[in-house]
Formats: structure tokens, C-alpha cells, sequence
């Protein structure tokens, strides 16, 4: 194949030398004597070869592939290099559906253009994913990561691409294609096989699941009996390589000691993780099963990031804790109140998913019922997709407040960061140390629940092993490791799993998908369709009466996983797991029986970085602590009013370096009154001076801070019922509504409350609002992005892409010249001036209470000359929610048809 | 790709029509309707299309289940005949026969509460479509092979293998030495099962197809076994188990007390048209008699049902454990019970009766003891609890062992295991004789159908290999 390429690159380069423009790659040709070349490595080879010639921009390089025939395949091919790309078997395979009428009401070009869409709109969603707005951005740009590719090849014809274990060279990938031609064209013609990629199917594709295993794993947990699981075990060691860990072993060499010896279960038991799966995906049958099984053996369960139902933050009658000893702080902030936040032993950032990084949570609509609304404060039906990223993390140091912000908000819990695996995360681990997270959580590929995009379970994500051992070596070199706690998931099921991860680093261990089995999940793999026929991921209440987990199988799988271990360390010779962590020297590559799996050089994840000194955390260390904030002496002065819930008055001047202001006055208010037991401002806080960033993040009722002066971004942050107001002093010399004076990312993630600005908001306004309610006098791009509750009004200009995703709640804009329209991103929205009385009283009601707050000069300029501006708002309200509005938007026509 | 799918959450379980149980005592056409076109689409999308179907990995062929449920939902017969015909060489009579409660329907994962798919009653659905259609054909292999196979029996293994290897292109002849092709599909299974000319339509693919029949051929007497062996480039023994279990107990030589397959076959003969003189002078015929059959297994069922359809006057089933213990399928059981037998569970004979013919069955109550190793509970006898049974035909269905080959064969390098099966290499399926290949019942001792189709395709797929093997040279010793 390398005359093949080499032939190709030179006949590239002297067409665009000789003038060509336009340069085609085909594999049409391919018959019974011809092997077509990949038509990705082609066009990497193309492609670099003209780039390393400098003439890559005088040509355009098109490929017409066999091969490609979805999203991912389009992806990788433009990634490479490609300028177009002709998918001819694709669009024949259309033609062919269309002949036996499978496509009724379609014609060929309808059906090729829908194709089309679905591969473009795929494509946007994946390039969004590496945050790339533009094709051209995209193209030739190699935002890939190759998993056993041979690191001379990766060089030589996908330059910037990293390969950190290298395998298959050229002769390797001749061999296979060779054994795919013989196939197609050497035997007689057979059916096509049904393949087993998505769904296991036994001709098919090798899953680490099969049925074989989930059954045993179920009887050995619904038994308890050892032997049942060593025969799961060796099920699983008899499949066959499915993992990077499958392809080590352990060295012996250390004299076995008894297994009386080795430190007990219940030590064990200890590091183990039940990892985040929200409520929502979940049935709460099985969210809580998981929850009180993990309470009862001292180990953790996430809750996710849907949020928990109160009722389930005080003990069960029979003294079982349903509440989850690590709450979720993920993108959407669905439900992460200040209450939720003081109910926990740990906060986990989860900045992104393993098995669909780049992508935020989705629940579909049909999954959302009034329980599962009410805990995401959301609309039931209305389907929920976080955000990819976090609105108030861009940054390290973004990481770093939001990082301060939940350690001022509960004063004990430690905090997570979860990342998710791939080259080049040691870095960003090293920042998250810095940033005094407290557990680093690496998560593999291997997770996830049926619902994640198939492409994404399939393309995106790398293994735990990579990720983590790099976290662990650079951790290690840069004196860092003793500061966190490494932990990891990804696919993790027996005890032997759990060895080796802690061999590559990891202090605790988290096991879900095995979780899900114990407590019936068969892998029906239907979890976004809300059909699961065990009753543990749908939210239907007669598929969750067919739900028949316990927490004593939950409790007896988290046994037998550390039994498990207690073994393999005693045949070690070690007598507890802390003695084995980072001990990569134990660990020694194996061969599987297969030429290409031998090829593979695991060195790079097995590399010791320091032979001395500490090499894991430690999990019982208390958590790193943060620098006080003024709130250390708003406590002391408040002693009384926390102590009787009487009202109180406080008055300080600040600085913008004094952060997170309020927060941890608002934990001791939830922790001594509830969310809701002092009323609105019984607690006054009067701030003078520049507020420095997350003034008033979780702030809940009874608090008000009222600032004059300005404040930095994240005001309002996860706003939980206080009262925020700010405004300008008297004395400053510029006019309030034409200046900013609240910062970026103001309330988001609010669930209640108030926030009241004289002047403008930066930008990202009210995004993930919930439920708060606020008033400023203009905006940034953003605003009121993926709101799903609440209230907005904006007396002054927005910018940009307002309203975008947002499926609940409401806004109201002043829009006196005439350009809302412009900047509003109308998609989920319909967008209305305010025709009726009810809704001119309302807004009328909201100004003057404006006024009353920061005596808004603008708005008394609104209300002065009200019946000649009201025609100047606009009324914005998602489509979703028009049914469930208390008076519609128009007296004459119900608009709520419109729907 | 699941919009049409996953109803089985509105969409209730409808097996396809069964006829009254008066209606079928009647005759011996088969029970079940075929469903409608849009009877099937209904039901086979109820199907979840699981992430892991259980339905294909506790099927023994690996059926393609799921997939096939969804192209029938979609309405895309020929496709999903073309998928289901990949992976079984006679869906149609695994769909009528198989015991569907036990293997796929069985562990279908919306079974329990939602009921399961209708599996067998889609798959005879799409094969009969297929037959209508003109869409099932006889081999027509891309290359012709010069080598040929023998395969030593007409059943469900010998026919799979032969109709594999005639794909691939080998010469087959298949030997039986009943006069018609189909082994116990023919003879032992009974037509409100299976109605015959299904079993004929299938012989007579593979006979158009290529395959040489040679019926009424005994090994051993008509053609020696060495002969086969020296005219065929591979041979393959798939001759089944048919010696009948006996029943030592005082009586048990009494005229009246048969074997089931002896009588089963003088039926099934007598619905194909044949003279059968024993059925004709009124031995084999539970007309007007007192039946009494021994034993819970499939064929017991078979018994049992026959004897109903040939009007006896009572018919009873005696089994010594209890009903949920049976061995047979469930769901035969109660078709045989709608059908007016009278179980007597937890019942063992104890002697037969009679001057020179049977006329009664002395049987014993039975306790169930402790489970032994194998996790069943061990009967027991319960004393003093003897009662008497009227009985004018016993039929002994008590199981079936494997006859005697290195006799019959006379082939005494032919090696069997200590129950008579035929000795394997499980990996090459082969004998101790070199190129001499086993599959099926006498292998693995009396089982289902579709374990036999299973097995004869893994013996075409070693057999190809052996040969090829053999042609490049590379000849190795039998493991």
C-alpha cells in the first residue's frame, strides 16, 4: 500500500504543480482484482502531502468514498483534509430503498437532500462539540485522537494527531482490508451481514456485555453467593479483549498472604462510587435503590444532575439515607438550589460526560413528568438539553470561583471535578488541582446509559486507562498528587477492574453501568424511549411497577466487587488497595491471541513517573481549604438573626476582590431555616463599592444584599430565593441604563428570587434561569438562553441570539429602537407586544417595584410616560408553555392556538 | 429505526387464531391460523428491539430475531425472509415446532408482565409469505465443487448440513432408510404440529437444489458404511436417537404396552395415505380404547393428542413429577389439557396388567424429596398409595437412546460414548475416522429440532473446512 499512497501524494502534487485545481480521490474503481484504499488515509495522505509541499490552498481535494456513510465517517474524512465528499454507495443505497418503496412520499432528490441535512446537521453538531462554528475551521484541522494507530503512521499522514498507543501500521490495515476484500469478492454472494455494532447480535461485534454475563452478575447478586460471581468473572475473562485493561496483567513475583490478612470489605467498599446518572434517566425506584444501598456501606452515590426530591435529605423511617452523599453541579443546573447543595458530603463539576464529551445531559421530552419538572423547576413534556458547557466556566480560574463558590456555599463538602479521558487531560488535571478541587474524577468512554447518541457512544470518548494514567504521571511530577484524590469510571465490573485502575492511579473507583445490571437492567438499550421493561430508566408508572432492584443486591454487587479484590491483593501479597495505587510496575502488557492486539504499545500508560515518595491521595484527608470571605464576618454580626430568625440590618463597604458575598450566610440560613422559613429580607445586607464576582451565588430567601456601587460577573449565580439589588450611587457620574453594572453570566442557573439592576447586564443573561425574576435595563449576546423559568425584563437593548433554547418562562423587552428583532433568536419562541391589560398591568406592577428597589431613573422615565411606551415592549414566551400561561396573550385572539 | 417499534408498551400479545378443541380433536391439520399481513406487523412490533436480545442469545441458531420482527413490522417480507433464512435452513418448521416458550419467547426481556413477542408465530408468518411469494429457492450454488459429502440420515441435522454444504457448491447424497425424507419431522412429530407436506416442501428444495435422496437405504445392510466412506470426500452420521427407553416392570411385555415412536409413526403414516397393517387390524389404534401414556416430555405430548384425535375413549398421562417439573413445553401441555387429557402428576407405574394383553396400569403416588445435585427434587414413592388405571394401550414415552452404530455400521473403530452417542472432537465435530463427521441427536443425545439444524450447520461449516483443508495438503491427523 505505501507505492499505492506515495504514487497518489506525487500525482497530486504534479497536477496542482501543472495547474490543477481541483483534485478528485475515488474508490470507485474497487472490483474482484482491486482493493480500494481507505479513503481516509488517502485523503491524509493527500492532504499533508500538499500541505508539507505548500500547495494545499491552490487545490481542492474531493473524495468520493464507498466507505462513508455516516456522520462520523464524513467527519474524519473532512478532518483530514477533505474538501467535499461524494458518499456514491450512500445515495445508491437510497435509490435502492426508494425502488422497493420504502420511502413513501419521497422522490430521489427529496430523499438525497434529507440525507444530506441529517449528515450536515450532524456535522454541526459535532464540530460544536470541538467548539468550531465553520466548516473551514474544522477542515484539515485533525481534532482527532487515534486509538491504536502505528505512531509513524499518524506522523507521517496525520501530522498533528496524537496516538498515544501505537499499533496498526500500513501492513497491518492491508491485511484487513485484504480479509474484507476476499469476503466481498471471494465466496458466493451472501445476504449482508446484520453487523452488531449498536445492538449485540452474535455474529456480530463483541460488547462488554453480553447476556451471559448479565445474567450471572444478576444471580450473584440476587444470591450472594462468591462463586456465582467468579463464574461472572470468568465469563468475562473467557470473551475476549474488549478493554485496554483486558490486554494487561498482573506480575506475580510478591509472596501471596491470606486473605484474612487484606484489609476488610467494608475499607474497600469505601472507595467505590455509584456514578452520576440523573434523576430523570433514572426511575426514582432505582435512583433512590442506589442511594440508600450506598448510605448503608459507607460509600457514595451521585445523584446526577436532575436534581433530588427534599423529602429524600432526612432519614427513612427503618434509618435507611436516601439522600446522595455527592450532588451533581452539572451544565443545566437542573435543580441545584441551596439546599440541595447543603444535603452532601461532596459537589461533583461535572464539566463533561465520558461516553459524549462536548455534549451537555438530554432528557427527552417524553421522560419529563410533573415529578421530574418539578425537581428540574422545568415544563413536564418539554424536552431538557443542558448545555455543552458550563455558562460560568470558560476558564481555569472560571473553575476556580465556581470551585470557591460551592465551598463557600457548604462549608464541609468536598468538591469534584469530573473530566472526561483523552490525550493531553494532565494538563487540565494539574489546573484542577490548582484550582483546590479536592477529587479529580477521570471517566472513561465505557459508561453512559442507552440514551447517549449513538454516534457519541461509539466515536467519542477515549478509555479511563489513557486518561487516568496521564492524570496520575503529571499529577505525580508536578507534586500535585497528594492534593486530590483520583478517581475513575467508565465501564468498571469486577474486582479485577478495580486493581488495575488503582494500579494506574486511581484512590476510588466508580461502578455504574454493573449497578444498573445488579438492580435488573438487562441492556434493553432504549433508555431515551421511557419503554425500559424493568423499570429502572423510564419514568411510565406501569414500567416502573415492573422495577425489582433492591439495595441489598446493589449492596451485595459492591461486596463481591471488593471481595474480589481482597483477593487478587492477597495473591499480590498486599494487604490493602492504598499499597498498590500508581504501582504501574505490577502491571505487565499480555498477549491475547491476536497478531494486531500484540502490535499495540502500552508502555506510555504504564510509565512510572516518580519510583518515590506518595503515590496516591488520600481519601479520608479533609478538603483543601478556601480563603474566607466577608461572609465569615456577616456570620458573626448576623449571630442573632441566625440564631432567631429576627430581622437585622448590615452594612458594609467592599472591594471587588471580596467574593462569593452572601453565599455562606445563605448555607446557615438553608441549614437553620430551609429554603423558605425567613421571609424576603429579613436579613439586609447594604454593600457599598464594587462587589467582586458571585455576589449573592445561592443566595436564599430572607437574605437581601443590596449593592450600590457595581458588580462583577456571576451575580445571582444559582440564585436560591434572596434578593439582589444594585445600583449606582448617586454620586457617579455617568447615566445608569447606558452602562454595565452587573457582569457576565448574571443568575445563571437560578431557581428563585430576585435581582434587581440599574443598568445593564453583560452578557449571558439569565441563562438556565429557572425561576428567578429579574429586572435590568439592558443586556449582552445570550440572553435568557435555555431558560426554562422565571422571569426576564430588560428596559434597554439585548444583544445577539436572546432567547435561544429557551422553553419556559418569560420575558418582556423595551425595545424603543426597534432592533430586538434582529437579535432575537425566534426558534422555540413566539414573540408578541403586550396588547392586553392583564400583562401592561403586570409589567407596569414589575417597573414600579423596579423603581421602589433601586430608584431607577429609567424607570421612572417608563412610568411616567407609561401608555405611550407600552407599545414599545415585547412580550417574549416560549411555544411550550403558551397553555399554561394564567391569561393569554391577546384578549381578541387566543393566541395560545397558535401553538 | 424504532419509530414502528417498542409497542409492546400499548399493544397487547395476540397469539395467532387456535381452533376450538373440539374442532381439532377432529383432525390432524395444525392448531394455529397463520396470521394476517396485518396481524403479523402488529405483533412483531411489540418487539423492544434490546440492546442485548435475549430472544437471539438463548435461540440455538442465533437468529437474527430482532431484526427480522422489524422488517416484518415495516412490511419488508422479502428482507426479513432473506434475514431469517440466513441463519436457519428451515424457519418455517421452527416457527411451527420449536418450543418457543423455553428458548426465545421464553427469555424475551418484555415477557415478564408485557408477554412476549409472538416470535414463532412472525417467523412461520415470513416463511409462508415467502412460499406464496415464490421467494424461497432451491440452492443454486456460484461454483460446482467435485467433492462430495454423504450425510447419513434425512432428518433436521442431515438435512441443514447437506443444504449448507450444496450452497457451498459440494456434491451431497443423503441416505435414510425410511422410503420419505425428514426423519422424526415426518414421522415421530405429529401433523396438528407440523403438517406433512411442510416437511415435504422442504425435502423437495434440496432435491431440486441438487441434493441426491436415497431413501429406503439401511447402512449396514443395503450399502456398507465403508462403501459411503469410500464414495464421499466426507461423510456425516446424523442419524438421530431412536431406540425407544424401556420400562422394566412386570407386564411391560404384555401385548398392548408400545413404544411412542411405533405408534406415532403408524399415524403419521396413516395421514400421509400409507397401508399400515398394525394401525389397520386395530393395535396401534386408540380408537374407542382406554389410553395410558408414561412419561412428560414432548413426545409424551404428541401421545397423548394423537390418541384424542383417534377418538379413544379416555386418555391419560401418567408423569412422576409434577407439572411445573415437566420437561416438555408448557405450552403443548396446555393445548393437551384444553384437548380433554387427564393428567395424573406426580404418578409412576408399577406393574401392567392383564391375561394376554394389557388391561390395566397399577400405578404409585410419588412424594417429591430433597433436589440432588443437578438441582431437581428426587421422586419418591409414597407407600401404600397404589391405584388402579384402565388400560387397553399403554405407549411408552419415556425417552430415546441411541441405537447400537459400530454394530449396525459394522464399524467397531467407531467410537461412542459410554450412552451409545456417537464420540466427537467438539471442535472438529469429527469422528475417530478420519473425514467420518457426527452432528444431531446421536451426538448429543435426544434433543430439539432446532439444536439439530444447528448442529448440522456447524458440521457443514467443519466439514468445508476439513476438505478445503485437505485439498491444500495440509492433512492432519483426527483429533
Amino acid at each position: 500500500m505505501k507505492p499505492a499512497l506515495d504514487r497518489i501524494q506525487s500525482e497530486a502534487e504534479d497536477a496542482v504543480r501543472g495547474g490543477c485545481e481541483h483534485i478528485m480521490l475515488t474508490d470507485m474503481a474497487a472490483d474482484a482484482s482491486r482493493m480500494p484504499i481507505p479513503m481516509i488515509l488517502a485523503t491524509g495522505a493527500v492532504h499533508s502531502h500538499l500541505v508539507r509541499q505548500q500547495l494545499r490552498t491552490f487545490a481542492s481535494v474531493n473524495v468520493q468514498s464507498g466507505e462513508c456513510l455516516d456522520v462520523h465517517h464524513f467527519a474524519v474524512l473532512v478532518g483530514v483534509g477533505a474538501t467535499t465528499v461524494n458518499a456514491y454507495l450512500a445515495e445508491w443505497t437510497i435509490a435502492e430503498r426508494m425502488e422497493k418503496g420504502l420511502l413513501e412520499g419521497l422522490n430521489m432528490p427529496q430523499a438525497v437532500a434529507n440525507y444530506k441535512k441529517a449528515i450536515e446537521d450532524g456535522l454541526l453538531k459535532i464540530m460544536a462539540k470541538m467548539g468550531i462554528s465553520v466548516i473551514a475551521s474544522y477542515r484539515g484541522g485533525y481534532n482527532f485522537e487515534a486509538l491504536g494507530l502505528s505512531r509513524s503512521l499518524v506522523a507521517h499522514y496525520f501530522p498533528p494527531m496524537s496516538s498515544r498507543i501505537s499499533g496498526l501500521g500500513l501492513n497491518g490495515i492491508e491485511q484487513r482490508l485484504r480479509e474484507m476484500h476476499d469476503k466481498a469478492f471471494g465466496g458466493e454472494a451472501t445476504l449482508l451481514p446484520v453487523g452488531g455494532l449498536l445492538r449485540y447480535r452474535k455474529s456480530g461485534e463483541r460488547h462488554a456485555f453480553d447476556g451471559q454475563m448479565i445474567h450471572a452478575m444478576q444471580h450473584a447478586c440476587d444470591t450472594g453467593s462468591f462463586d456465582s460471581w467468579k463464574k461472572y468473572v470468568s465469563i468475562i475473562e473467557r470473551q475476549g479483549p474488549v478493554n485496554l485493561r483486558d490486554l494487561l496483567d498482573f506480575k506475580s513475583g510478591g509472596e501471596a498472604v491470606r486473605v484474612e490478612d487484606v484489609e476488610s470489605i467494608t475499607e474497600i467498599r469505601k472507595r467505590l462510587v455509584s456514578p452520576g446518572i440523573s434523576l430523570g434517566a433514572l426511575s426514582p425506584e432505582a435512583h433512590e435503590t442506589l442511594s440508600i444501598a450506598m448510605n448503608r456501606i459507607g460509600a457514595k452515590s451521585d445523584s446526577g444532575e436532575g436534581g433530588e426530591d427534599p423529602e429524600r435529605f432526612s432519614l427513612r423511617e427503618n434509618g435507611d439515607n436516601p439522600s446522595s452523599a455527592i450532588k451533581q453541579v452539572a451544565s443545566g443546573r437542573f435543580g441545584v438550589t441551596a439546599e440541595y447543595l447543603n444535603n452532601c458530603q461532596e459537589l461533583e463539576i461535572k464539566v463533561a460526560q465520558g461516553a459524549k464529551p462536548g455534549e451537555g445531559g438530554q432528557l427527552p421530552g417524553i421522560k419529563v413528568n410533573s415529578i421530574i419538572a418539578k425537581l428540574r423547576h422545568s415544563t413536564p413534556g418539554v424536552t431538557l438539553i443542558s448545555p455543552p458547557p458550563h455558562h460560568d466556566i470558560y476558564s481555569i480560574e472560571d473553575l476556580a470561583q465556581l470551585i470557591y463558590d460551592l465551598k463557600q456555599i457548604n462549608p464541609e463538602a468536598r468538591v469534584c471535578v469530573k473530566l472526561v479521558a483523552s490525550t493531553g487531560i494532565g494538563t487540565i488535571a494539574a489546573g484542577v488541582a490548582k484550582a483546590k478541587a479536592d477529587t479529580i474524577l477521570i471517566s472513561g468512554h465505557g459508561g453512559g446509559t442507552g440514551a447517549s447518541p449513538q454516534s457519541s457512544i461509539k466515536h467519542a470518548g477515549m478509555p479511563w486507562e489513557i486518561g487516568l494514567s496521564e492524570v496520575h504521571q503529571v499529577l505525580s511530577m508536578n507534586d500535585l498528587r497528594d492534593k486530590v484524590v483520583l478517581r475513575t469510571d467508565g465501564g468498571l465490573k469486577t474486582g479485577r477492574d478495580i486493581v488495575v485502575a488503582a494500579m494506574l492511579g486511581a484512590d476510588e473507583y466508580g461502578i455504574g453501568t454493573a449497578a444498573l445490571v445488579a438492580m435488573g437492567c438487562i441492556m434493553v438499550r432504549q433508555c431515551h424511549s421511557n419503554t425500559c421493561p424493568v423499570g429502572v430508566c423510564t419514568q411510565r408508572d406501569d414500567l416502573r411497577a415492573k422495577f425489582e432492584g433492591t439495595p441489598e443486591k446493589v449492596v451485595q454487587l459492591f461486596t463481591h466487587v471488593a471481595e474480589e479484590v481482597r483477593e487478587i491483593l492477597a495473591s499480590l501479597g498486599f494487604t490493602s488497595l492504598q499499597e498498590v495505587i500508581g504501582r504501574t510496575d505490577l502491571l505487565s502488557q499480555v498477549s491475547r491471541g491476536d497478531a494486531a492486539l500484540d502490535d499495540l504499545d502500552l508502555n506510555p500508560i504504564l510509565v512510572q513517573a516518580i519510583t518515590d515518595g506518595q503515590r496516591g491521595g488520600d481519601i479520608k484527608a479533609p478538603r483543601v481549604e478556601v480563603p474566607d470571605t466577608l461572609d465569615a464576618q456577616i456570620v458573626k454580626d448576623a449571630e442573632s438573626a441566625l440564631e432567631t430568625g429576627g430581622k437585622m440590618q448590615l452594612s458594609y463597604n467592599i472591594e471587588n476582590t471580596q467574593r462569593a458575598i452572601g453565599t455562606r450566610l445563605s448555607s446557615h440560613i438553608v441549614r437553620k431555616f430551609g429554603m423558605t422559613g425567613l421571609s424576603e429580607a429579613q436579613i439586609n445586607v447594604r454593600l457599598r463599592g464594587p462587589a467582586g464576582q458571585s455576589l449573592g451565588a445561592f443566595a436564599v430567601q430572607g437574605l437581601r444584599l443590596d449593592v450600590i456601587g457595581d458588580a462583577n460577573d456571576y451575580v445571582g449565580k444559582g440564585l436560591s430565593g434572596g434578593m439582589i439589588t444594585v445600583r449606582p450611587s448617586n454620586s457617579a457620574g455617568f447615566v445608569a441604563a447606558q452602562n454595565t453594572i452587573i457582569g457576565n453570566t448574571v443568575l445563571y442557573g437560578a431557581t428563585a428570587g430576585k435581582l434587581f439592576a440599574a443598568g445593564q447586564a453583560g452578557e449571558r443573561l439569565c441563562v438556565r434561569n429557572s425561576g428567578a425574576t429579574a429586572i435590568v435595563e439592558g443586556c449582552g449576546s445570550n440572553g435568557c438562553e435555555y431558560m426554562t423559568g422565571g422571569e426576564t425584563i430588560i428596559l434597554g437593548e439585548v444583544g445577539s441570539n436572546f432567547g435561544a433554547g429557551m422553553t419556559g418562562g418569560m420575558a418582556f423587552i423595551y425595545d424603543e429602537a426597534g432592533t430586538f428583532m434582529d437579535n432575537v433568536n425566534p426558534e422555540t419562541l413566539l414573540i408578541t407586544r403586550v396588547t392586553t391589560d392583564y400583562w401592561a398591568k403586570h409589567l407596569e406592577g414589575m417597573i414600579e417595584t423596579h423603581v421602589a428597589e433601586t430608584d431607577s431613573a429609567l424607570g421612572k422615565k417608563l412610568l411616567n410616560q407609561w401608555s405611550k411606551v407600552v407599545g414599545h415592549f415585547w412580550h417574549v414566551v416560549p411555544k411550550e408553555v403558551l397553555e399554561t400561561l394564567p391569561h393569554p396573550l391577546a384578549d381578541d385572539v387566543d393566541l395560545r392556538d397558535a401553538s | 429505526m424504532s419509530s414502528k417499534m417498542l409497542q409492546f408498551v400499548k399493544t397487547e400479545k395476540q397469539m395467532p387464531e387456535k381452533r376450538t378443541a373440539a374442532e381439532r380433536a377432529k383432525d390432524f391439520d395444525e392448531i394455529y391460523a397463520d396470521f394476517s399481513k396485518a396481524k403479523a406487523e402488529e405483533q412483531a412490533s411489540r418487539c423492544s428491539q434490546c440492546g442485548v436480545p435475549f430472544c437471539q442469545v438463548n435461540c440455538p441458531l442465533h437468529n437474527n430475531i430482532p431484526d427480522w420482527l422489524m422488517l416484518t413490522a415495516e412490511n419488508r417480507m422479502q428482507e426479513a425472509y432473506e434475514v431469517s433464512a440466513a441463519t436457519n435452513n428451515m424457519p418455517e418448521i421452527c416457527g411451527r415446532i420449536c418450543p418457543q416458550d423455553r428458548l426465545c419467547e421464553g427469555n424475551c426481556v418484555i415477557e415478564k408482565g408485557f408477554e412476549s413477542v409472538t416470535i414463532g408465530a412472525v417467523e412461520k408468518h415470513i416463511t409462508e409469505t415467502a412460499f406464496e411469494n415464490g421467494w424461497v429457492k432451491p440452492a443454486a450454488p456460484a461454483i460446482e465443487r467435485e467433492q462430495s459429502v454423504g450425510v447419513i440420515g434425512a432428518g433436521p441435522a442431515g438435512m441443514a448440513a447437506a443444504d449448507m454444504l450444496r450452497r457451498r457448491g459440494y456434491q451431497v447424497t443423503i441416505y435414510d432408510r425410511y422410503d420419505r425424507a425428514g426423519g422424526l419431522l415426518i414421522y415421530g412429530i405429529p401433523g396438528f404440529k407440523l403438517e406433512k407436506d411442510i416437511v415435504e416442501r422442504r425435502a423437495r428444495l434440496l432435491a431440486d437444489g441438487g441434493i441426491t435422496f436415497k431413501l429406503n437405504c439401511n447402512i449396514g445392510t443395503d450399502i456398507s458404511f465403508a462403501e459411503i466412506r469410500e464414495q464421499h470426500d466426507a461423510v456425516l452420521i446424523a442419524t438421530g436417537v431412536y431406540k425407544a427407553r424401556d420400562i422394566d416392570l412386570p407386564g411391560a411385555e404384555l401385548d398392548g404396552v408400545v413404544p411412542a415412536l411405533s405408534y406415532l409413526t403408524a399415524s403419521n403414516r396413516k395421514s400421509l395415505g400409507d397401508e399400515v397393517a398394525e394401525f389397520d387390524n386395530g393395535m396401534l389404534d386408540a380408537k374407542g380404547k382406554n389410553i395410558v401414556v408414561i412419561g412428560g416430555g414432548d413426545t409424551a405430548m404428541d401421545c397423548v393428542r394423537t390418541a384424542i384425535r383417534q377418538e379413544a375413549n379416555s386418555v391419560t398421562c401418567l408423569y412422576r413429577r409434577n407439572k411445573a417439573n415437566m420437561p416438555g413445553s408448557q405450552r403443548e401441555v396446555a393445548n393437551a389439557e384444553e384437548e380433554g387429557v387427564d393428567f395424573q402428576w406426580l404418578s409412576a407405574p408399577q406393574e401392567f396388567t392383564g391375561s394376554d394383553k394389557v388391561e390395566a396400569v397399577l400405578a404409585q403416588r410419588i412424594h417429591l424429596g430433597q433436589p440432588d445435585e443437578t438441582g431437581r427434587q428426587v421422586p419418591q414413592i409414597i407407600e401404600d398409595s397404589t391405584y388402579e388405571l384402565k388400560a387397553d394401550l399403554v405407549i411408552k414415552a419415556l425417552g430415546f437412546d441411541p441405537e447400537d452404530l459400530p454394530t449396525m455400521f459394522n464399524e467397531p473403530a467407531l467410537r461412542v460414548s459410554k450412552w451409545g452417542t456417537v464420540a466427537i472432537d467438539w471442535k472438529s465435530m469429527m469422528t475417530d475416522l478420519p473425514g467420518v463427521f457426527a452432528a444431531g441427536d446421536i451426538v448429543r443425545g435426544a434433543s430439539l429440532v432446532v439444536w439439530g439444524v444447528r448442529d448440522g450447520r456447524d458440521a457443514a461449516e467443519r466439514i468445508d473446512a476439513y476438505i478445503q483443508a485437505e485439498l491444500r495438503g495440509e492433512t492432519k491427523a483426527a483429533g
